[in-house]
């Protein structure tokens, strides 16, 4: 799943990805209005819960709604943490880092082992994420497998030299406040 | 909608496209092309006279169909004034 955006020219900006396990819209049981389109850049299955069914638990259970809230602000911090990649990496560094989050993400859910992804997204959605063309999305790509961080095949990513992925994106997975995170 | 290959490089080094991008036509294919060396040129130009950046597209036979170049030419003003002596 993504969050995205579209410029008034039409201009599409995935503003940030979300792994199986994630709620993605849940400050939309504080927002009355969306302020962004969520849509799925792969098959994906979805569950759905009423927002008042939801507030229901938070008022009974107040160390629910510490979590959910705490949720929400990992994911603030992953914007954060996306607006450097925006505006600050370079294009190499941003395609690893942005590999790395998603590496650590579905290790942290429990998904993939041993640093291998199958993240069935596109070129265009990678340089959607990045505010890249997908020329150069693919270029760069084509570069962090020349230089040995990663092998793909068809859809799957495998960050062969996680150290040196890690080193080339500049990531601390620290902004993703995950235990699990820093036994990688 | 066809695969198109964009390899890239500047004189010294050509990073060959080995996966690909479809592309609704060659029209199409261009502007991709034309939006990544864009890209290319914010991240690999250098103060370097006579540096070229280039971008070439070819179809999935390894028919060359269109070459994107640019290249950097500087002078600075000393050796411009010495030029003109």
């Amino acid at each position: 799943m993504g969050s995205t955006k579209l410029t008034g020219e039409g201009k599409r900006q995935i503003t940030s990805f979300f792994v199986p396990g994630d709620i993605p819209d849940l400050h939309g049981m504080h927002l009355s209005v969306l302020d962004c389109t969520f849509s799925s850049l792969t098959r994906a299955t979805l569950g759905f819960m009423r927002h008042d069914a939801m507030q229901a638990v938070c008022d009974q259970h107040a160390s629910i709604a510490t979590v959910l809230w705490r949720s929400t602000l990992i994911d603030a911090a992953i914007y954060r943490e996306w607006v450097t990649n925006l505006g600050r990496r370079d294009a190499y560094a941003g395609m690893a880092h942005i590999l790395c989050e998603l590496i650590v993400r579905l290790q942290s859910m429990g998904l993939i082992e041993d640093h291998v992804a199958e993240l069935p997204i596109t070129q265009t959605a990678l340089a959607d994420a990045l505010g890249l063309s997908t020329v150069h999305v693919n270029r760069v790509l084509q570069e962090l497998r020349r230089d040995g961080l990663i092998i793909t095949d068809g859809s799957r990513f495998h960050a062969v030299d996680w150290g040196e992925l890690v080193r080339a994106g500049d990531f601390d997975a620290t902004y993703l406040h995950q235990r699990t995170a820093k036994t990688l | 909608m066809a695969r198109y290959f964009f390899d890239s490089g500047d004189r010294d080094t050509v990073l060959k496209d080995e996966v690909g991008i479809e592309c609704d036509g060659i029209e199409n294919a261009r502007r991709e092309a034309m939006q990544g060396l864009i890209d290319l040129t914010r991240e690999a130009l250098e103060d370097l006279n006579g540096q070229q950046l280039f971008i070439e597209i070819r179809d999935e036979h390894g028919e060359k169909l269109a070459r994107f170049s640019l290249s950097l030419h500087t002078q600075l003003r000393d050796q411009e004034a010495s030029d003109l002596r």
